[in-house]
């Protein structure tokens, strides 16, 4: 599932978007979801938007958030928290799609 | 110093002990073995090797010390320290007496005070009587002693002994009469600063210290020997005759010169900096910092832009308001859009002002943000911290037994980085290797060569050294940033990730210990790749803008000629350095001592230094400078206080806002798994990194190139130190 959204991603992140911030913590349980996710698919993602900035911030104790900048500096956020991969993936996959 | 492992631990073992968050690895004895002692009649439990000092310390009580520090070897040669063991027949040096159980150690008896008094009489009867001039006076161990614990009247009428003064470098300044043989210089130098250009000469009433020849004591660290002095016989040239510890104002701050972040305290008097003194941090920079962090400071005074310029008709740079040059700046940003407009980040970039920055040309739909140091951003590039960190972290050092060099040369690009590997190869039998230029670290090392083939049979196992990477039980390797500077940088990097993947796998090493590690040189970069700044010029030279916007950006990466003919170029820092000359627009920032601004060092820690004096003239926070512009060109930036500019760094990479913390950083498989992916081949150009020798070190940015200390440092070592002509009332 996470895999499919990962895959329908693809190469489009660049199309709205400008940028991503993954904020997540290196332990909590709550990040969990957020760590499986760029354990299991930053690769595939990177590889396919080789020039894409996917900043991956770890830092203890925060709420995992996905973070998106769109054209002209607008930003948008998710709370992915107690959430598993394929959730996150799919948070990430209507911010991809949506647009400011 | 002689590396005798067994023979120095004897030495130093207990001494280090003590050491509150001394990693060096000590055995954990059973509590059964624990000694008891009493101090004054108080119990105390400590464990067996501990010396009377510090069981004393250990009760609270500080017993008087001259030669004794807790970081160098005991020499036990100034005899302050003696106290009275109950039913002892002589009093004991308590820096060197270890303890024996049941001892009752009396700090403040008859016959402890009267040795104390007799000691401080013969260490007097020597001292010159010149404390009003001495540049000592007020933080001097003897003066503050002798009043505590000396007799008050004198019984010498004999003269004093007079001993000529040396010329040892621009830096310290000797008054070699002053000098009670303590032998803490010598220490330092042999054992901290691994040069033995200090000794001493003579005995008894004759001894001296000294270079027996006449040269300069050359070391990157040697400032902390003026520090190390418990009285006034080496000094600070620089600071000599200027101020007094008690009219000056201290704060606490950061140093900014290289990216280790060293903790400092920045005194100042009347709105002037007047020295520079390290700051103890166990985990940065322990007490010591370098020659550079302690003396360019007068570079503060130098070459500074103080209020805003604007390039006329005829080309030359005329003084105008601040007014008229951001309503400039706004109505340049205001014509253009996307990558029209692009900004490079130089080396002593604050956070606050790099995230303005970042938000303003964001706004103007720009994603031209680079800086001017270089980093691989094939492969994960920065999207993983771990990528561009150095790992292990400064402290890490002390626990790894095998430590591998590639393309760096720690003792210049960061000499208290270096002071640790070398604190480790001393205490810990720390293995050092090296692919690189051959350089003099301090210590010996395995020369591998300075091929980039080497890194390549490292990688494939092939190096007959693989033998000894696969025998380690905690590998790291660093390697410097500017080896990744190169045309090949990213295959450096693929390639020195291979090898400290194998190097980890083989260890066996636990999960969370860190091999890779990356050596930056300069303070803003980790804090500019944090907050998505890309690494190196190459967008811009490949794009030229129409608008160029250089926050501090001194080191020339892009000149005019890389632009279109009628682009225009803002400049925004704080010294008339590289960048500032083709600039048609100025605008003066503040220097590092001068605003509340927050770095990152190599190791990814966040610090933030503190105003210590205000900007000169016109010029303001970088940060504040910025988010007028952002005004005056209709994109506001929403933030008003250094708070809310605080929260929205935590917005784009929270770890910048946890201070005095090193966030962990992971997913070194995927970092890895990315790097193979890398189609590049390695040069066949050796690795050589650009600080070679000491004259590279001392002028590497605007602030020390604007000094004239730092000079003077180039001339003494190219030429002798009596090349430097001083003023003759020094």
């Amino acid at each position: 599932m996470a895999a499919a959204a990962v895959r329908s991603i693809g190469s489009t992140l660049g199309k709205n978007l400008r940028e991503i911030r993954l904020h997540l913590c290196q332990t909590s349980a709550a990040s969990k979801g957020a760590r499986d996710f760029v354990e299991q698919h930053y690769v595939t993602l990177k590889k396919s938007n080789p020039d894409f900035p996917i900043l991956i911030r770890e830092c203890s104790g925060v709420q995992a958030r996905v973070w998106a900048r769109y054209d002209f500096g607008k930003e948008q956020s998710v709370a992915v928290d107690n959430m598993s991969a394929d959730q996150v993936a799919s948070a990430l996959q209507t911010l991809v799609q949506s647009k400011p | 110093m002689l590396r005798l492992p067994n023979v120095g631990r004897a030495l130093a073992g207990a001494a280090k002990s003590s050491l509150a968050g001394n990693t060096v690895r000590t055995s954990v004895r059973a509590a059964s073995n624990m000694v008891e002692v009493f101090v004054d009649g108080k119990p105390v439990e400590v464990e067996p090797g501990t010396t009377v000092l510090q069981a004393c310390e250990k009760a609270g009580i500080q017993i008087p010390r001259f030669c004794y520090h807790e970081r160098l070897s005991v020499a036990g040669n100034c005899r302050m320290c003696l106290v009275e063991i109950e039913k002892a027949p002589k009093p004991v040096a308590a820096c060197a007496m270890p303890v024996m159980k049941g001892w009752n150690i009396l700090t403040n008896s008859e016959k402890t005070r009267k040795a104390r008094e007799g000691v401080m009489e013969f260490l007097l009867a020597n001292h010159p009587l010149d404390c009003p001039i001495c540049d000592q006076g007020g933080e001097c161990d003897l003066q503050d002693q002798s009043m505590q614990f000396g007799s008050d009247r004198s019984r010498f009428t004999e003269g004093k002994r007079a001993v000529e003064d040396k010329n040892i470098g621009p830096l310290i300044k000797t008054i070699m009469t002053r000098c009670i043989q303590c032998t803490r210089c010598v220490r330092f130098a042999s054992e901290i600063a691994g040069v033995e250009d200090l000794g001493t000469t003579g005995r008894g009433n004759n001894l001296q210290i000294g270079t027996y020849v006449e040269k300069m004591f050359m070391s990157e660290l040697s400032g902390n020997v003026i520090d190390v002095c418990p009285v006034g016989a080496l000094t600070s040239k620089p600071y000599a005759f200027t101020a007094r510890p008690w009219e000056t104002r201290k704060t606490e701050s950061i140093d900014v010169l290289d990216a280790v972040g060293s903790n400092i305290v920045v005194s100042t008097r009347g709105g002037e900096v007047m020295r520079v003194l390290p700051r103890l941090n166990e985990e940065v920079n322990e007490e010591w910092i370098s020659d550079k962090t302690r003396f360019a400071y007068d570079g503060l005074k130098r070459q500074r832009l103080t209020q805003p310029l604007v390039k006329d008709d005829s080309g030359q740079l005329t003084p105008t308001t601040w007014e008229d040059a951001l309503t400039r700046v706004a109505g340049a940003l205001q014509s253009v859009q996307g990558s029209e407009v692009a900004a490079i980040a130089g080396g002593m970039a604050d956070a606050e002002s790099l995230v303005s920055l970042k938000d303003l040309l964001n706004r103007l739909n720009s994603e031209s943000l680079c800086t001017e140091e270089l980093f691989p951003t094939a492969g994960a590039g920065s999207d993983l911290r771990s990528n561009y960190l150095l790992n292990s972290r400064i402290s890490g050092i002390e626990e790894c037994d095998l430590l591998l060099l590639v393309g760096t040369n720690p003792r210049y690009e960061a000499p208290l980085f270096n002071a640790r590997i070398r604190k480790s190869w001393l205490h810990n039998e720390l293995r050092v290797a090296m692919v690189g230029h051959q350089v003099d670290l301090s210590y010996s090392y395995d020369h591998l060569g300075e091929a980039t083939s080497i890194l390549k049979e490292l990688a494939d196992g092939t190096h007959p050294f693989c033998q000894t990477i696969s025998a380690a039980k905690r590998p790291v390797i660093v390697v410097g940033s500017s080896a990744l500077q190169r045309e090949d940088g990213a295959a450096i990097l693929s390639t020195v990730s291979t090898i400290a993947q194998n190097a980890r796998a083989s260890s066996g090493v636990e999960e969370g210990w860190k091999v890779l590690n990356v050596l930056h040189r300069v303070a803003s970069q980790v804090a500019a790749l944090d907050l998505g700044y890309k690494a190196g010029v190459d967008a811009i030279r490949n794009n030229p803008p129409k608008v160029l916007f250089l926050l501090g950006a001194d080191a020339g990466c892009i000149t005019r000629a890389d632009l279109p003919q009628n682009s225009l170029i803002i400049y925004q820092g704080h010294h008339g350095d590289v960048g500032a000359p083709m600039a048609d627009i100025i605008l003066p920032g503040a220097a590092y001592t001068e605003k509340n601004a927050t770095y990152v060092n190599t190791e990814g820690r966040s610090q933030h230094t503190r105003v210590a004096v205000t900007a000169p003239g016109m010029a303001r926070e970088d940060w504040r400078i910025i988010r007028a512009v952002s005004e005056l060109a209709g994109v506001t930036l929403p933030y008003d206080s250094l708070e809310e500019v605080r929260s929205r760094l935590a917005e784009v990479s929270p770890n910048l806002v946890r201070y005095d913390d090193v966030e962990e950083a992971n997913y070194f498989k995927q970092a890895n798994e990315l790097s193979q992916a890398v189609n590049q081949d390695l040069l066949t150009a050796p690795l050589v990194p650009p600080q070679l020798s000491a004259k590279d070190f001392y002028m590497t940015d605007s602030i020390s190139r604007a000094s004239q200390t730092m000079a003077k440092c180039v001339k003494a070592v190219t030429e002798g130190a009596a090349a430097v002509e001083e003023p003759s009332v020094c």
